[in-house]
């Protein structure tokens, strides 16, 4: 990817991160009614497309935040095929008859094919993370919660009465553990490009 | 990877590790794959925690201004007609003036009716067609476009050379209500009255708006009652009678 080289519609991404209502609401008007189409002639309904367009826009958001997107192609074509292959997948999933997805036929602009494979691989990455950090015990949810919300370390030592240097070393396991539990669980071998 | 490198992987992040030890750590970045592998998960895993935790408040509201707005949308999108037909804030206002008026108008009605209420006099005609004579052209057309001053003045030309003329009588009687110049309006319209032509119920019902347009409520119930009944406006001069009196 180059990430030097953003695209004019990084404004969608950037409205989304700071959510910002004028840039949200213009995404709807602008492009939510081809996926609206396509799902809706594809087995689904107004209220699938309702709930596909709002998990997608939600990743966005959160990749945004995260990984600090950057769109190298139109809004239009990276968001579409995100929102079809979300669809696509939900109908694998119910419908054991199969559906083949050709990505060749989703698109033809490289781009956005590939942006939008990352985003679907960052979706997926940032599901596991969540589940992992479920698993966590009590002792290390918490001082992660706390660290990552007080900011400062001291303030966190003091809050779960601590000395600071354990405090530290804690956090550095605590995520250690996370990385180890995402590393070794069976879909970690399918979210690496 | 041992508790010992989750250790160096924060250290280095926060750059506290001394420069021979960053380089020493680099180094194993590069020539150890799953070092490298572990060191960027832990990254992930950092920015995954600081997301979820720094941005928590932020994340809930984005959500929540997103079910709004996607909301908002899909019940449009239900119905296309709201879409077309969008309200703006300003209409409501004018909607809520456009009740007012509304309000005030029937509560009048109720109360006092007034001269606008029933002087409708329609358009008028005088010209027949292929034989246009321009100045009875222009008084029928200044009078059915309202302007009153304009047809009163080609009216009274008109007159000059036709005195006896009851219809153009009549409607110069209209103007001259209008024009508020109500001693010769009703002058007029009693020469109309006692004439016989087929003007006659038509100059009462007129002269009883232009005592109404007077407040002259005694004078004009008065003329109100001898509209006879066979005549185009006694419903309406039985109406306003019923209110006025």
């Amino acid at each position: 990817m180059n990430h030097n080289k953003s695209h004019e519609d990084q404004k969608y991404i950037e409205g989304l991160k700071q959510n910002n209502s004028f840039v949200i609401q213009s995404i709807y008007e602008k492009f939510a009614p081809k996926v609206i189409n396509y799902i809706k002639q594809n087995s689904g309904d107004e209220d699938r497309a309702k709930d596909v367009i709002q998990e997608t826009l939600i990743t966005i958001y959160n990749q945004a935040h995260e990984k600090d997107l950057q769109l190298t192609c139109p809004f239009d074509a990276y968001f579409f095929l995100l929102c079809k292959r979300k669809w696509l997948n939900q109908l694998k999933k119910s419908d054991n008859k199969g559906v083949t997805i050709n990505e060749e036929l989703l698109s033809n602009d490289d781009d956005a094919l590939e942006l939008s494979f990352e985003t679907t691989l960052f979706e997926q990455q940032h599901e596991l993370f969540e589940e992992m950090f479920q698993k966590l015990g009590p002792s290390c949810k918490n001082l992660l919660k706390a660290t990552f919300k007080i900011k400062s370390m001291e303030e966190v030592a003091k809050s779960i009465g601590v000395t600071y240097a354990y405090a530290r070393k804690k956090k550095s396991l605590c995520i250690g553990q996370l990385t180890k539990m995402v590393q070794s669980s069976p879909n970690y071998q399918y979210l690496k490009p | 990877m041992q508790e010992q490198d989750y250790i160096q992987f924060d250290t280095y992040l926060s750059g506290n590790l001394d420069a021979e030890s960053v380089q020493i750590f680099e180094d194993r970045l590069t020539s150890d794959a799953e070092f490298k592998r572990a060191f960027d998960d832990f990254k992930q895993a950092e920015r995954f925690l600081e997301h979820q935790f720094n941005n928590e408040e932020k994340t809930q509201s984005f959500k929540g201004n997103l079910e709004q707005i996607s909301s908002g949308y899909f019940k449009k999108e239900a119905a296309p007609e709201a879409k077309a037909i969008r309200i703006k804030p300003w209409y409501y206002s004018v909607a809520a003036a456009v009740i007012l008026l509304f309000g005030v108008v029937i509560a009048q009605q109720f109360s006092n009716p007034t001269y606008d209420d029933f002087a409708n006099y329609g358009t008028i005609s005088l010209t027949v067609r292929g034989a246009e004579n321009d100045l009875k052209a222009k008084a029928e057309k200044a009078f059915n476009q309202k302007d009153y001053r304009d047809a009163e003045k080609h009216l009274s030309q008109l007159l000059q050379n036709d005195q006896d003329n009851i219809e153009l009588q009549l409607y110069k009687a209209v103007c001259l209500v209008e024009l508020n110049k109500y001693e010769e309006a009703d002058a007029l319209y009693q020469k109309v009255i006692q004439s016989p032509s087929v003007y006659t119920s038509k100059a009462k019902w007129y002269l009883a708006l232009s005592k109404l347009k007077q407040k002259e409520k005694v004078e004009s119930i008065q003329v109100l009652k001898s509209v006879p009944e066979d005549a185009e406006d006694f419903d309406s001069a039985q109406e306003l009678l019923r209110k006025l009196e």
